[in-house]
Order: C-alpha cells, then sequence, then structure tokens
C-alpha cells in the first residue's frame, strides 16, 4: 500500500515491525524481502512517486575536492531512489575486496566474499541480471581471449542490468503489497532514543509543507544513500550530542568513492583480436562485459587497490568517437527512450533544454550512431583503459555538517571527497603490471599517462558515494558491526554502500541489493 | 657497338673476376677481427626516428642503459634469445628472437618505464644503442 503524508488525514502515528528508511534498491529490496516473510514494513520515502525539485533540493551541500564530484544532483531523492539514473553494471565484489591488506591499515571487511555469496545470486533477479555468469570460464566459445599468464592478469566479467528502474519494477509490487505501508514525502528529521536505553523508539518523519508523524517500530533500517545516512545520523543530537552512532567520531568519515578515470594507452600488435573486450555479449541471457584485473597474489603483494580496466577502443575514425556523449546526448537518450515507450519522459523540460544546449553534439551523435550501420568500424589496435578504481579508505576523507540548514532544519552536509596521490600512483602500477603481463605475452606495448605526480582533478567520481557508515568489528573503525546494525543503538540498522567497509573495483549496486537480502533474513529471524 | 665474342668472353672474364674477389674478400675478412659491436645487426630493427632516440637518451640518463657501445652490448648478450639474434644471419628470425627475448623480459619482472611506455629493458637497451650509435 502506498500513501502520501501530504494527503489530509495523515496519520500521527504509524506502526510496524520494520521501519525502512529510502526506496532505492537498499531500502525496497530490503521491504520486499522482509514482507515476503510476513512481516509489517513502514517504508518511507522522502519523495513522491517522480522527480521533484523542491524534494531534491534537500539533498543540496558544500562540496570540497580536487577531484569532480557532486553532492545532490547524482542522487534520486524519489521512489526508486537513484536507480532512477544509474547505468546498470554489475559485478560482485572481489574476494580480495574483504581481506586485508599489507601497507593499507584501513582495507578489509568483517565479512569474507563468500558470506555473501548467497545474496549475491538472489539479487541478480532484483536487477534483471539474468544467471549469474561471473565466473563463466568458456570464453572461447565467444572469441579470443587475451592469452595473458593467469598468475599476472585475469579475465573478469561484469553482467549488465537493463538498468532496472525500481520505481518501474516495483511500484505497483509496492502499492499491493499488504504488508508494506509506504508513505511518500516523509522525511526522516529525527530519531527518538528510549529513555535510558540504547533502543530506537520511534522516528520522526515531516512533509515539507509541515505534517509531522511518529513511526514506531522493533528495528529501523535508513537506506537513504553514504550522504544522507551520515546527515541523518549526525544530525541526531537531541539525545546524543556527536550525533547517533557517532560515539567514536567515525560517522561519516572514510567517504569513498570510485575514481573514473580514461587512461594509458594500450597498442595491441596487429592480428591480436580483442573484440571480446569491446563490446558486450550474450550467454544464457545474461549481458556480459570484460575487463582485466590484477591476480589477487599480485594486488596483496604490491600493496595495491583494486582495479578492473576495461577496453575502451581508440579509432582513427571520428565515426567512432562517442565525444558527443554530454548532458545533451544523455538527455535525448532518455526523452527517446521514454517516448519509444509510449510514456513522456520525467524532467521534461530540463531534459530538453540540455538538448538545446548541446544541439551540435545530439546532432553528431545522432549521425554516428546511423553511419556506424553502414561502416563497420577497422580491427581496433589501440585502446585505452576505462575503470573506475578504488581507492585505499581514508579517514580524513568525509562527510560532516554544514552550518547553513534545510528547509526541514536539518543541517545540510559538506562532502570533502580526498583523492591520494597514492591512490592514482597505485593505479598507474596496475597499469604498469597489466602493460608488463600484455608484454610477456608478446601481444603489444602500453603507455602509461597517470604522470608521477598526479593532480586530483584527474579523477571524477563514479557517483559511487561509499563507506560513511563502514563496516567493521571494531566501534573505533567503523559504525556498524557485521550485521549493519549500529554498533552503539541495538535496533538501529544502515542499508546501501554507506556500509561498505572499502570500495572495490565493481559497481555497488549489485553488493547494496546483496547486503539488503542479507540484512533482510536477519531482521526476519530477530525483529 | 656490335655484340661480337670478345665482347663476349670479356664481359664474363670481368663478371668471374669480380665474383672471386667479392668471394675472396668475404673469406677473408671472415679472419678480420670487427671493432663493432657485433649487436649492431639487432639495431636494424630499432626504428630510426626521434621517439626512439628519445626513449634512448631517457634510458641513459635514468642510468637505466649503460652510457657506451661496449657496455650496451655486454647487457643485451646476458639474455640468451638476445644472443642467438645477435648470431642469427637471417633477419626475419632475428627479429623473432628479439620479439622473445622481450617477452621473456616482462615474464622476469625485466621491464622498464620511459616516458610513459612500459618497455622490456632490452628494448630500452636497443634504443640507447641506437642513440650511441648514430651519434658515433
Amino acid at each position: 500500500m502506498i500513501s502520501d503524508l501530504r494527503a489530509a488525514g495523515a496519520p500521527a502515528d504509524i506502526a510496524g515491525d520494520v521501519c525502512v528508511v529510502g526506496t532505492g534498491p537498499a531500502g525496497l529490496t530490503l521491504a520486499i524481502e522482509l514482507a515476503g516473510k510476513g512481516r509489517r514494513v513502514v517504508l518511507l520515502e522522502a519523495g513522491g512517486e517522480g522527480y521533484e525539485a523542491d524534494t531534491q533540493e534537500l539533498c543540496k551541500g558544500a562540496v570540497k575536492s580536487g577531484g569532480h564530484i557532486d553532492i545532490a544532483d547524482s542522487r534520486l531523492r524519489q521512489f526508486g531512489g537513484t536507480s532512477g539514473h544509474w547505468t546498470g553494471l554489475c559485478a560482485p565484489l572481489d574476494p580480495v575486496d574483504f581481506e586485508p591488506r599489507s601497507g593499507s591499515p584501513h582495507h578489509g571487511w568483517p565479512i569474507r566474499r563468500a558470506d555473501l555469496d548467497p545474496f549475491y545470486l538472489r539479487a541478480q533477479s532484483y536487477l534483471d541480471l539474468g544467471p549469474s555468469r561471473y565466473g563463466w570460464t568458456d570464453l572461447v566459445s565467444v572469441g579470443a581471449p587475451l592469452p595473458l599468464d593467469p598468475a599476472r592478469v585475469e579475465t573478469v566479467i561484469h553482467q549488465q542490468s537493463p538498468p532496472t528502474r525500481y520505481a518501474e519494477k516495483f511500484l505497483e509490487t509496492a502499492r499491493a503489497a499488504a504488508k508494506i505501508d509506504c508513505w511518500l514525502h516523509a522525511n526522516l528529521v529525527d530519531l527518538t532514543l528510549a529513555d535510558g536505553s540504547d533502543r530506537v523508539e520511534n522516528v520522526t518523519v515531516a512533509t515539507l509543507d509541515g505534517v509531522r508523524t511518529r513511526v514506531t517500530a522493533k528495528a529501523f533500517v535508513i537506506a537513504c544513500g553514504a550522504i544522507e545516512n551520515a546527515r541523518i545520523l549526525l544530525n541526531a543530537r537531541s539525545q546524543r550530542p556527536a550525533g547517533i552512532g557517532n560515539e567514536h567520531g567515525v560517522v561519516g568519515r572514510y567517504f569513498t568513492d570510485h575514481m573514473t578515470i580514461l587512461t594509458s594507452l594500450v597498442l595491441l600488435n596487429e592480428g591480436v583480436d580483442a573484440k571480446i573486450y569491446c563490446e558486450p555479449f550474450s550467454v544464457d541471457g545474461a549481458n556480459l562485459e570484460l575487463a582485466l584485473r590484477l591476480h589477487p597474489d599480485v594486488i596483496k603483494r604490491e600493496g595495491l587497490n583494486n582495479n578492473h580496466a576495461f577496453l575502451n577502443a581508440r579509432y582513427d575514425d571520428a565515426l567512432y568517437s562517442d565525444d558527443f556523449r554530454n548532458y545533451g546526448w544523455t538527455s535525448f537518450a532518455a526523452m527517446l527512450k521514454a517516448f519509444s515507450h509510449g510514456r513522456a519522459p520525467d524532467r521534461l523540460a530540463e531534459r530538453y533544454c540540455d538538448v538545446m544546449d548541446d544541439v551540435g553534439g545530439v546532432t553528431t551523435g545522432v549521425y554516428r550512431h546511423v553511419m556506424r550501420r553502414f561502416r563497420p568500424p577497422d580491427q581496433p589496435r589501440a585502446f585505452a583503459f576505462r575503470q573506475d578504481a578504488e581507492q585505499a579508505p581514508n579517514p580524513d576523507s568525509r562527510v560532516t555538517l554544514a552550518e547553513e540548514k534545510d528547509r526541514l532544519g536539518l543541517n545540510r552536509a559538506t562532502l570533502d571527497w580526498r583523492i591520494a596521490a597514492d591512490d592514482f600512483l597505485k593505479l598507474r602500477r596496475t597499469h604498469e603490471l597489466i602493460g608488463a603481463a600484455i608484454g610477456a605475452a608478446g601481444l603489444g606495448r602500453i603507455r602509461l599517462e597517470i604522470p608521477e605526480k598526479p593532480e586530483p582533478g584527474l579523477a571524477y567520481s563514479g557517483y559511487h558515494h561509499m563507506g560513511t557508515t563502514r563496516m567493521h568489528a571494531d566501534p573505533t573503525k567503523g559504525v556498524v558491526d557485521a550485521d549493519c546494525r549500529v554498533h552503539s543503538v541495538k535496533n538501529l540498522y544502515m542499508a546501501g554502500s554507506s556500509v561498505f567497509t572499502t570500495g572495490g573495483a565493481s559497481h555497488p549496486t549489485l553488493t547494496i541489493v546483496a547486503l539488503a537480502i542479507r540484512l533482510a533474513d536477519h531482521l526476519a529471524a530477530t525483529a | 657497338m656490335a655484340l661480337t665474342r670478345r665482347l663476349l668472353l670479356g664481359s664474363a672474364g670481368v663478371a668471374a673476376l669480380g665474383a672471386a674477389i667479392y668471394g675472396g674478400s668475404r673469406a677473408a675478412c671472415s679472419f678480420v677481427p670487427r671493432n663493432h659491436p657485433d649487436f649492431f645487426s639487432l639495431l636494424d630493427i630499432v626504428p630510426d626516428d626521434a621517439a626512439a632516440r628519445r626513449l634512448g637518451r631517457l634510458a641513459i640518463e635514468a642510468g637505466l642503459a649503460p652510457d657506451g657501445l661496449s657496455a650496451l652490448g655486454e647487457k643485451l648478450a646476458e639474455g640468451p634469445l638476445v644472443r642467438a639474434a645477435i648470431a642469427e644471419p637471417c633477419p626475419t628470425t632475428r627479429a623473432e628472437l628479439l620479439r622473445d627475448g622481450c617477452a621473456a623480459d616482462f615474464a622476469q619482472n625485466r621491464f622498464v618505464t620511459l616516458d610513459g611506455w612500459v618497455l622490456s629493458e632490452t628494448e630500452a637497451t636497443l634504443c640507447a644503442a641506437k642513440l650511441l650509435a648514430g651519434a658515433a
């Protein structure tokens, strides 16, 4: 059932077994799983069914960073959350991501990859990924895998989601579910602990026009994205002066993102076929994309961060250049897709103006897409590495509260995304080692393009905000325990990529969904 | 000029004499010691361009390659495949042996990074040799 807190007659109190705040891939997955297990879920969404500028404005905050990052527009504060504009690439985190790493004191989760494996399998269907084929080895049946020494460099498989929009896929599910009591325009503004206790008694939600409601439950889960999750805890200061869960000053710290960089030149010898690394292909209904990664023993031995390097073909023919891709093209593609499905796109005026601002780019894109059908490309020999590279966890990279308050009276967030020179140099070394493996196989050569004295501006955010309520066995080094429960509060849980201890080299959504399913199993057994 | 018997015999004689001089010279020269590095045969494979010379200069400046032709020759001859390439008269086989030698360098972590290029030590050494040989 879906209701609107702004409607007349909204109740002053709402009750359920579990209160889930946020309807993105974490919150909605959790609610559906819990409802399926017979638990009464109160599901709270700050926005409406679609994009609303006044609600979205609540995400705004300040950014301090040498890199290129956004705090507000990359999130969607609406039903379905940021799944409304994610790109859909998925892969589980690698086993090495969960392990401690020499020379990097903050690496290491309190769980292992094997703990997540069954939940990764269950997450596949939420994201319409088809069967799990991440471990598929029969690459020769679709092309020629590069004959690299597997003790040095491995081929890693990612799967592509359509991408699934949670609002499109699950809106009717939520509406029809008797066990889900979903409230729109319900912004979480406070958490109240029972007197003298370490349990949340209720949370207060409010609409922008001043309606306030109290929600009680046995357990509470906050699933609002890594920046909002931290902001909510840091703002909850009425009973805990530093904010709930922040007794050790860890909330908001260890913010990490993927460093999105297209760099380094790979030149393959004539006759070396790397086609299967350049184009997605389908196996058993799963859409796969291939990348290169260092063997985990090499990563551990060298003390590197993880990275999956995709090969981006560089063509001499401008027809195959994608330099027209900009906001204009993205908006044009979104409009085209929506109209082809017989509906109007959301944020139509904004998208239309994006296209108008970049008519030249969009025209070029249309022309090239049409012409590519008539003029197939030559076999590429030059490539760049495209990656969302891991950063080492850094406690100084953090979300804090700004002085400025939003319309609901909560302090806005300030994001200080730190990118250490060492993060770039480790990526440079990763490329160097992949280049050496390419040389050892007699396939070609690589030219490194990350300078020895890198500037933070080289990196763009992957828009994968992570780590601000990280999972750690030690309460002085993490906010939640291995069950995603806030260390200092018995019935408060965090969901989403804010609990990631490290970022790994995979896009986070699959792991977010897997962790949500795992948390649902845990809560169903305990709440 | 009319083609006469005398002219034909004379021409054949000159040709035979030339062949004898060339053959005899090659045979005699095989006993004469050379005073230039024998890896010169490999330098034909290195592109004769500014990029190769820049890489060679960087290799020497960074101390990754010795600054002298004979030392460079000794370094190149350390690898068995490159040694075989030096001795190989067939240009195609020589190039293949050199490629294999470079791959072996990478496999044994004998690589350097010059101007961003990740190169085998053999390649870097050859670029340095090309530079020095050109300047000699």
